[in-house]
């Protein structure tokens, strides 16, 4: 019989205070195993990624304020000649930073961290980060037409990459720290933790992934938690009085959905056709092209359109207020889409969820301005539009759906016109799909070589289940406890040559005709199958899973039993590995 | 070549989870210091670019104070009082796409200080822009009950003041005349303010309310001009006229330029000689009051016939038989016998009957020739008041 140590070699210290203390101690080492354990850690480590994204984007926020205050003044007039001429020379500087300093750094940065997820092991060089936001910063704030979020995003990532670098922590997580970080940046760049998570799956990871879904969330609350401390809670943009009160109304949400999807799919292939083109020029134009962006941009809001520069919040959130008439709110999106398209192709480092939000906004404004003036009985204000509209440009020229609603949702704190967020939306996105073929960002990484998996190809994929390669049960099912000679007798006639064998108390084996015969002839008669047969029984599988599960049995087991989840004993059919081949098309033809 | 933690410091989890919160720390530290000098920065130029708009707005420049405005906000988006100023100077700038935004950004406002009587007041004035008369009395009352910044009586007051012409001049008279009972029972012993509670009262056609007004003015400053000819004027119109004779007797010695109420004086003299209903008459003055106003009401009839140029004589084919101004000179006619029997004591009925015919000569010609003068507008006083006495 033991006794305890430490009781027992101090027998001068009865007092039970040493015990208690090293029970705590104990305690302590186990909670700190447990804190660093990786997937703990992992958690942890997420959260200080959102902390440093959120900080990271708050400075990013005040650098583009700053730079646009100082070169543009607070609110830019038309007809002065800083509207053109300072967005030129900032182009010229930007032109040549990313040309020599920062080459990682042009374009929006989404395709960037989905490249690192797959295809660099998470790597994201930290000059990134700086260079962004450097480029960013003098982009935006000199008017060219882009926003900050997606800028934001590879701040995030980059960060977090950085992050991940420095800590021991295997490739797997070093991988998603990307993704993390992305979705903190976004988060705190639009103040919607949502919204962000959502974006981050939907068109960065590409899949719906369990196991990083809980750090994308803690990264993206406590970047925004961060913003928020330091900037306020104050939305984008004021959201209006939104009504929804007619189901009859939809119909005029699936005319915004429709006409929002055709300005989608115009954004897109803008930018699809002019980016190669530019990008094959000699290297020497690269210099001049976000300089001639910028002077083209610049000359729209000189020519009375300076609502066009920079990211446009307050310009979003004065049509949604009824700001503007109709013909100036359509004009407004195309023009947007022109500046928009001018500024991205050109190299110019910034993001597209800004413009898509304003040219939303104000094609919202504009459906929703006509549409009341011929059905004045509409309750839907120009305000409830253009923010339905916000959705749509989202639905139809970045593909993403559940972004999309829950965008608008987030950002408008408003619910009641969730349905007619789902319908315009569904219409967009529809219309966007039947009449291109890919969404803007998997276009953009098509464009630079790169292949890489997205949510969209993920739903459209044929998922090929256990229940499409079943095969009917054998008519004969021995037992357990039958007799070898009795089953031999039973099966001679059979044409089958596999048998399935029902395990006392559960469970499945299998037995040939040959085998049985074989223990017949050897005197093996007199015995039961439950003797002769080997102990491990075979794997069950349900008809739900994937086919891909079954690979790795049918080549070990000729014949896998596939039961009812709700009860194991029964049998809804077998799988073998000529009938899962056949499914894939795999399998050759029999001789 | 990527920056890497030198390696000679331990990568243990305890030791990162240290780095990392020292590195948040120093973070937010820096980040904090950064944002409040940038903080300040836009503050100083967002006070700046608000007492522009403030000027513009105050010049009735409210394009200029709008930008102005817009501008002073983009440096301090939070704050409420350029918010509560760009709100008013879209109201006031009258043009109907703003008010939308203004209502906007007073809802938002008023979500965060319900109680605020400043953004009350604003959000129910653009209420009142919009013609809805429940919404601007919900955000009228919040202003009166709400919390002010300073001088809350005379704010309140204000915003019941501006609530009152505001329902006088969408015709809701019920809610005006309790908003005026109120008005009368919340005011402090000042001329100026019970003059222009008054002059509401007048406005609501609330005479004998409005002489309340002028006649506790005129308790504690008897010689108040306005007050006089106000209380002479309201005496007047609610056909008071023995008290009416003796404001406005007043009022014209006091102030002989004051032509108003000398007509008024003179027509309520007028009415006091006519109004064979008078108390305090004998019967013979009644009777000759009675005589004299049935002949002037027939000299009425005839000159408004002959501005009308419709005819009178029943001899003659061409006269228009439906004209009502022929029915009365019918009716006149008719009556006009029975006047010598005014005296008769069997006959009580007919001072009544008589100035009937002159009442309804004096309405009818009224309504056909345009309002009378003199004496004939002291008859038709006097047929209004005799209506509306309870029989």
């Amino acid at each position: 019989m033991s006794t305890p140590p430490v009781i027992v070699n101090h027998p001068a210290s009865p007092e039970p205070q040493p015990v208690v203390r090293l029970h705590l101690r104990q305690r302590l080492f186990s909670t700190l195993e447990g804190v660093f354990h990786e997937e703990v850690f992992f958690l942890i480590l997420s959260v200080f990624i959102g902390i440093f994204a959120g900080l990271a984007v708050v400075c990013f926020r005040l650098a583009i304020d700053w730079t646009h205050l100082a070169l543009l003044g607070p609110l830019p007039q038309s007809h002065s000649w800083r509207l053109f001429a300072v967005p030129a020379v900032a182009g010229l500087l930007v032109g040549a930073l990313v040309l020599h300093i920062f080459p990682g750094v042009r374009g929006s940065g989404v395709n960037q961290t989905k490249s690192a997820l797959y295809i660099f092991n998470g790597f994201i060089p930290f000059r990134t980060a700086v260079g962004k936001f450097i480029c960013a910063a003098i982009a935006i704030g000199s008017g060219q037409s882009l926003g900050p979020e997606d800028p934001s995003l590879q701040i995030g990532a980059s960060i977090a990459s950085a992050l991940g670098r420095q800590v021991d922590i295997s490739k797997e997580k070093l991988r998603l720290m990307a993704p993390v970080g992305a979705a903190a940046g976004l988060a705190a760049a639009f103040n919607a933790p949502i919204s962000a998570v959502l974006f981050v799956i939907e068109e960065v990871i590409g899949r719906w992934s369990a196991g990083i879904l809980g750090s994308v969330v803690l990264a993206a609350v406590a970047s925004v938690v961060v913003v928020r401390s330091f900037l306020g809670s104050e939305p984008l943009f004021r959201i209006p009085v939104t009504a929804f009160k007619r189901p009859s109304e939809l119909l005029a949400y699936v005319v915004l959905g429709v006409v929002g999807g055709f300005a989608s799919v115009a954004f897109a292939q803008s930018i699809g056709y002019l980016r190669p083109r530019l990008k094959a020029l000699p290297r020497w134009t690269q210099y001049f092209q976000p300089a001639i962006a910028g002077l083209l941009v610049g000359l729209i809001g000189f020519l009375g359109a300076p609502q066009v520069m920079g990211a446009g919040y307050d310009f979003m959130d004065q049509a949604m207020h009824g700001q503007y008439v109709w013909r100036f709110l359509a004009l407004l999106a195309l023009l947007k889409i022109v500046a928009t398209t001018l500024s991205f192709v050109s190299g110019t480092p910034g993001g597209m969820f800004a413009p898509a939000l304003f040219v939303g906004a104000m094609l919202g404004g504009a459906v929703g301005d006509i549409e009341r003036l011929i059905f004045p009985h509409f309750a839907g204000s120009t305000g409830t539009y253009a923010l339905v509209g916000m959705g749509v440009l989202f639905a139809g020229f970045l593909r993403v759906p559940m972004t999309s609603v829950f965008m608008v949702l987030e950002v408008s704190g408003n619910y009641e016109i969730i349905v007619p967020v789902i319908v315009a939306n569904t219409a967009s996105y529809l219309v966007s799909r039947s009449l291109q073929a890919f969404p803007i960002f998997d276009l953009l990484t098509r464009q630079d070589g790169l292949i890489l998996p997205s949510l969209e190809e993920e739903r459209e994929e044929t998922i090929l289940r256990i229940e499409d390669a079943l095969l009917p049960a054998p008519k004969i099912i021995l037992n357990a406890q039958d007799y070898v000679d009795d089953s031999a007798r039973r099966v001679q006639d059979s044409s089958d040559a596999l048998f399935l064998v029902r395990l006392h108390p559960s469970g499945w084996n299998v037995i040939s005709r040959d085998q049985l015969q074989r223990l017949f002839r050897e005197g093996k008669g007199e015995l039961t199958l439950a003797s002769v047969l080997p102990v491990k029984p075979l794997p069950s599988l349900y008809p739900d899973l994937p086919l891909d599960s079954a690979l790795r049995y049918v080549n070990v087991y000729p014949l896998v039993p596939v039961v009812n989840r709700a009860d194991f004993r029964r049998l809804e059919g077998v799988i073998s590995r000529d009938s899962v081949f056949k499914k894939y098309g795999a399998m050759p033809e029999p001789k | 070549m990527p920056w890497k933690l030198p390696n000679r410091i331990p990568r243990s989890g305890p030791v990162i989870l240290l780095i990392l919160t020292f590195g948040a720390v120093v973070g937010f530290a820096a980040v904090g210091h950064l944002v409040t000098r940038y903080t300040l920065n836009q503050q100083a130029r967002g006070r700046s670019l608000y007492q522009q708009g403030l000027a513009e707005a105050s010049a009735g420049n409210y394009d200029d104070a709008i930008e102005a405005f817009r501008a002073a906000l983009t440096c301090d988006p939070s704050n409420s009082q350029y918010q509560l100023s760009l709100a008013r100077a879209l109201r006031d700038s009258n043009d109907p796409a703003y008010l939308d935004e203004a209502e906007s950004y007073l809802v938002a406002l008023w979500q965060r200080t319900p109680q605020d009587a400043a953004v009350n007041l604003a959000l129910a004035r653009v209420a009142a822009h919009r013609g809805s008369i429940d919404d601007a009395t919900r955000y009228y009352h919040n202003a009166m009950y709400g919390v002010w910044n300073s001088d809350s009586d005379e704010n309140r007051n204000r915003a019941r003041v501006e609530l009152i012409e505001y329902l006088l001049k969408k015709n809701a008279r019920a809610q005006a005349d309790s908003e005026l009972i109120a008005l009368a029972a919340s005011l402090p012993r000042d001329s100026t303010r019970h003059l222009q509670a008054a002059e509401l009262f007048i406005q609501a056609q609330d005479y004998s309310g409005a002489l309340g007004q002028y006649e506790y003015v005129l308790r504690f400053d008897p010689v108040n001009a306005k007050a006089l000819a106000g209380a002479g004027e309201a005496a007047y119109r609610s056909a008071d006229y023995t008290l009416a004779q003796r404001f406005l007797r007043n009022t014209v010695s006091a102030n002989p330029q004051d032509e108003t109420s000398r007509q008024l004086l003179t027509t309520t003299d007028l009415v006091l000689h006519a109004d064979p209903f008078h108390s305090h008459i004998s019967d013979a003055e009644r009777n000759r009051r009675i005589a004299a106003d049935f002949a002037q009401a027939e000299s009425r009839l005839k000159e408004c016939a002959q501005k009308t140029n419709v005819n009178l004589n029943p001899t003659e084919p061409a006269a228009p038989l439906s004209s009502p101004l022929f029915s009365l000179q019918q009716h006149w006619s008719s009556v006009k016998p029975d006047l010598q029997h005014l005296e008769s004591p069997a006959e009580t009925d007919l001072p009544d009957a008589v100035m009937d015919v002159v009442f309804q000569i004096e309405q009818q010609t009224a309504e056909t020739c345009g309002q009378p003068q003199g004496l004939d507008l002291a008859l038709l006083l006097i047929s209004e008041k005799r209506e509306a006495v309870p029989q």
